[in-house]
């Protein structure tokens, strides 16, 4: 779960309430992408302005029209409402009976990419609609890689709290495993967008209560959109996305509308935040914006009031905190309205070491663990781990790099970028320190994603001379004779030196050490500096780096990535800039037709790739060790748990072996 | 009689007394473990000394169009190496490169060709395969103490690793004695008000822990090297050698013969340097010998930690490090560069204590 340290902006905040979905059936979406990374956080606090609260400050007043009026104004478009584990039963359905039993399927060892069809196959199939053969008494622990560091999803900001919330939080929009986005059954009873694309209607179900009883209802999402762009609520991130909106309505208990500024093709994704009580919070919030000093505050820290499917019933810091299944999240007034989450319990142990961790799947005091390529390749493949264990992956859009800072003298010339992903000894990379069990990186846009263009480019190769060919062109030469390569800038004569940044993790560290190796032979001189994942974050916030080796998560919406490469963009650390990107993103952004959108996209692909803001290194799999007694994973592009149905389709028979 | 007599006073001259490190030596080189334990240091220092003429992939000479290079002493430093080889693509591959661009050439290469800083690839030497990578690296006829994930050859990195850990231990305790004397030095024999400032100051730098101030500096530095922990190691562990050589200097300065060079108008700093301080270095001398084995395993143990030098740095600790992800299946990572430590430690350890037996006189086996 490494990938969903979940940062980012604000929006991600928002983005991260979505995420809650991930417990019921419907996952949320994010609007920016995951940096890969460590469970470390990156969401910066803002200083909030002091002064009285006034709530939804940074939105401009609006006069909105009647319900009647709106609706005869507009003509309307139906949008999918779907369940996503119906969605996920209906795939299911139309595939042929799987080769082997759950049993049979245990039996073997992963040991190829055909034995790896066939255990998903048999493993990942869904429990029947009506829970036949399913434990519901059962309890899962999984890994937290760091402490839960806060409860309140306004408050997200590494990956531990992004999977709390997942299973907790309350949100109405989903994805499923193609990326494609619904709103989710579970909350939503209908989904319509005005013609012209500028409001969004949607009726939420009557059936939903917070933990606390009270029912959940539309005046709960406007008070969170008010909440969220108050100036002095304290959100660790930037309010990116949402700023889009133009104001958010709730007519009655059931009708909540979106208005937007403009119409955009991301409007979806900026409406998919999660939900806070008004209840609750209405009170607490003008008594203490920063949600985490008042007396109040410190409460519902430990005993929060949620509206997903599970609720926190244990905590303790720096070891465990445990979830319980929430009866009246399926029950109302006695009767069943949505489908019962499998797990009675679902127990996170916090494990910061991932040897340890790996014993501890081993053991079987964990349920499911996320494998690096060396666990992969080594310590998973013996009789001690299949004793209890079982592992599989899954193609995922995880794209790793290095991204150059472009306002250095050093990176600035596009034909240095490209001499140093010429430099890049890729075989040595993804056969040696990454076992072969990693693809060769083709550009930002996975070659499986519908982004990528028809002619898309071919991976680099090394090729040493080219980029000492490159380099001597950019001015790059060995002047002095003292064999590193140098340039005069502004009369002085710089060398080529420079530090390569890295997160302290020994995979990482491995592949930045082959390319100082690789650099060194081209009369370059590299430092590896290995620092803390959050060191590292802020050293690239602040562009105080000359280059750094990274990852990307996928987002659910090609526009995320706008943040990473658009000039001057929140998380654009490289700076790189080029005005025909950014002039593609905002077309992008309002061309409807998906097919030209997409294409919009590929165009953005290949002027990138020609200009190597990052040299890209590889596309990093999902690999996952799962106790042999689950059933029900599958993998999307972001891995087995975030999207719908995710968790939420993950069981264990009441027969397991 | 007189030459019977004169004979007798010339072998009483002979005899003359050994001096007081001579006696020291000659007590030493009875304790067999000691010896042994400062024969395997010698040992080490030759290793560290000539580590790339043992394991490396650059000759140690060669003659290359014409002119004759030592391209081996590129693993000192950088510069060393003649950049012809960088100008003329060699790409640290020397034993094809040199063939195929200049058939005339003729190189001698270290005993053993494997390098610390790469995994040597399949066909640079004729018919040679590449390291073996993962956990495949166990020992073997090419790679006597087997390689690590990456495909680095162990001995290549714990050859190299030997300049690391020995000079960890001079540097950073050269440091510290010269500190550790000086102000001792100071505070012992001028006393007063100097010897209570100076007091002072060894209290304060006793209460800095030398971990977190290196942490700060690796945090800070882009290119953290072995030099910088030295440093730091050694600025911050002379309070320990300040103390026993500010008591040494306070018991001695009483003695007669300090009177005895005061009256014939010796100067306090020669009285200091020469006359006291010659006679409170054996004291002195142990607790630095300690030292040493204490530097090293901090060094191997913030290597381990990943908080060493910047990579890729062949120390015993960074092997170890790599050893413990897979240590069910890679024991050579463990026991190799685990065996160096401890035998590296324990032999300082021994050296200290001959050192101290051999120049404390209550310690003496035959003092009684």
């Amino acid at each position: 779960m490494e990938e969903q340290s979940f940062k980012g902006v604000s929006s991600v905040l928002l983005a991260s309430l979505v995420v809650l979905l991930i417990g019921c059936s419907s996952s949320t979406e994010e609007k920016v992408l995951l940096p890969e990374a460590s469970a470390g956080e990156d969401l910066k606090a803002e200083a909030a302005p002091s002064g009285p609260v006034v709530l939804g400050n940074m939105v401009e007043p609006f006069d909105s029209p009647s319900l009647e009026e709106l609706t005869a104004s507009h003509a309307w478009v139906d949008r999918t409402v779907a369940d996503s584990m119906q969605r996920m039963r209906a795939h299911q359905a139309k595939l042929s009976a799987p080769e082997l039993s759950a049993k049979e399927a245990l039996a073997l060892r992963n040991d190829s990419s055909e034995n790896n069809a066939k255990i998903l196959d048999a493993l990942g199939r869904l429990a029947p609609v009506d829970g036949a053969g399913v434990n519901f008494e059962a309890e899962i622990t999984l890994l937290a890689e760091g402490d839960l560091k806060s409860t309140n999803p306004l408050l997200l900001s590494s990956v531990v709290e992004f999977d709390y919330s997942g299973l907790t939080g309350f949100g109405l929009f989903g994805f499923d495993w193609t990326l494609e986005k619904y709103a989710s059954a579970d909350t939503v009873i209908s989904w319509q967008t005005s013609e012209d694309r500028l409001v969004d209607k949607i009726i939420m179900r009557d059936d939903l209560t917070w933990s606390d009883g009270t029912p959940i209802t539309a005046h709960d999402v406007a008070f969170t959109f008010r909440a969220i762009m108050t100036d002095q609520v304290i959100v660790p991130a930037i309010r990116q996305g949402m700023d889009k909106i133009r104001w958010v309505e709730a007519y009655d208990d059931k009708t909540i509308v979106f208005f937007h500024k403009e119409a955009l093709s991301t409007n979806d994704v900026n409406m998919s935040f999660s939900i806070i009580p008004q209840h609750i919070y209405e009170k607490t919030i003008p008594e203490d914006p920063t949600l985490a000093r008042s007396a109040d505050h410190t409460r519902y820290e430990d005993a929060p009031v949620v509206g997903g499917p599970y609720m926190l019933t244990k905590r303790v810091r720096g070891q465990e905190f445990v979830l319980e299944r929430r009866e009246e999240y399926y029950l109302h007034d006695g009767e069943r309205v949505r489908e019962k989450p499998y797990f009675k319990t679902v127990r996170f142990k916090v494990i910061e070491d991932r040897n340890t961790a790996l014993l501890a799947l081993k053991s079987g005091d964990l349920d499911s663990l996320i494998l690096i390529a060396e666990q992969w390749n080594g310590q998973t493949g013996d009789d001690d781990f299949y004793r209890h264990n079982m592992k599989a992956s899954g193609l995922e859009w995880t794209s790793f790099h290095f991204c150059w800072n472009t306002k250095t003298p050093y990176f600035s010339d596009k034909r240095v970028r490209q001499a140093m992903s010429y430099a890049v000894d890729y075989d040595e990379m993804l056969n040696t320190i990454l076992y072969g069990v990693y693809q060769p990186n083709r550009g930002t846009f996975h070659p499986t994603s519908r982004m990528f263009p028809k002619d898309g480019p071919e991976p680099y190769q090394q090729d040493l001379d080219q980029a000492e060919e490159l380099l001597d062109e950019a001015g790059w030469d060995d002047s002095d004779g003292d064999g590193i390569r140098d340039k005069m800038i502004d009369g002085q004569l710089v060398p080529f030196e420079f530090t390569l940044m890295v997160v302290n993790f020994e995979d990482r560290i491995k592949i930045v050490t082959l390319m100082k190796e690789s650099l060194d032979s081209i009369g370059i001189v590299c430092h590896v500096k290995p620092t803390e994942f959050t060191v590292l974050t802020e050293m690239q916030r602040n562009h105080k780096f000359q280059a750094a080796f990274a990852g990307w998560g996928s987002g659910a919406d090609p526009d995320s990535t706008s943040n990473i490469f658009v000039t001057e963009a929140g998380r654009n650390y490289g700076g790189y800039s080029n005005s025909r990107v950014d002039d593609l993103f905002e077309q992008a952004r309002r061309e409807f037709d998906e097919d030209k959108r997409y294409e919009l996209y590929g165009e953005i692909h290949k002027e990138m790739w020609e200009d190597q803001p990052y040299t890209w290194l590889f596309y990093r799999n999902s690999f996952y060790g799962f106790n042999k007694r689950l059933r029900g994973y599958n993998f999307s592009p972001r891995g087995p748990f975030h999207y719908g149905p995710g968790f939420s389709s993950f069981y264990m028979p009441a027969a397991a072996p | 009689m007189p030459e019977p007599t004169n004979n007798m006073m010339m072998e009483e001259n002979d005899q003359a007394s050994l001096g007081f490190w001579g006696e020291a030596w000659q007590r030493f080189r009875r304790r067999r473990l000691a010896m042994l334990a400062l024969c395997f240091v010698v040992f080490m220092c030759l290793m560290a000394m000539f580590a790339p003429l043992i394991v490396g992939t650059k000759p140690i000479v060669c003659k290359y169009k014409g002119n004759i290079y030592f391209p081996c002493l590129g693993y000192y430093n950088r510069s060393w190496e003649n950049p012809i080889f960088r100008k003329d693509r060699f790409r640290n591959r020397y034993p094809k490169n040199l063939k195929t661009k200049d058939p005339e050439s003729w190189a001698f290469f270290p005993l053993v060709y494997q390098d610390p800083y790469r995994r040597v690839r399949d066909g640079e030497w004729e018919d040679r395969p590449g390291n073996p990578s993962g956990t495949d690296g166990s020992p073997s006829r090419l790679n006597w103490f087997g390689t690590n994930q990456q495909g680095y050859d162990v001995f290549a990195q714990m050859v190299h690793g030997t300049q690391i850990a020995l000079s960890v231990g001079f540097v950073s305790m050269g440091i510290a004695g010269v500190i550790g004397l000086t102000i001792g030095a100071l505070a012992g024999y001028l006393g007063g008000w100097v010897d209570v400032l100076l007091s002072r100051v060894i209290e304060l730098v006793m209460c800095i822990p030398s971990l977190v101030l290196i942490l700060a500096l690796v945090a800070m530095l882009d290119d953290v090297t072995n030099f910088h922990l030295m440093a730091i190691v050694g600025c911050t562990s002379w309070t320990g050698i300040a103390r026993l050589a500010r008591a040494e200097f306070l018991k001695l300065k009483q003695m007669e013969f300090i009177t005895a060079a005061r009256a014939m108008g010796a100067s306090r700093w020669r009285i200091m340097f020469r006359h006291v301080l010659r006679n409170s270095l054996a004291p002195v001398l142990v607790p630095i010998t300690f030292g040493i084995a204490a530097a090293i395993l901090i060094e191997s143990g913030l290597s381990y930690l990943g908080f060493g030098a910047s990579p890729p740095n062949p120390s015993w600790g960074t092997l170890l490090k790599s050893g413990r992800s897979t240590i069910q299946q890679t024991w050579w990572l463990i026991v190799f560069p685990g065996v160096a430590i401890f035998l590296t430690v324990l032999a300082y350890n021994l050296i200290g204590e001959g050192l101290q037996e051999a120049t404390d006189p209550r310690l003496r086996q035959d003092s009684h």
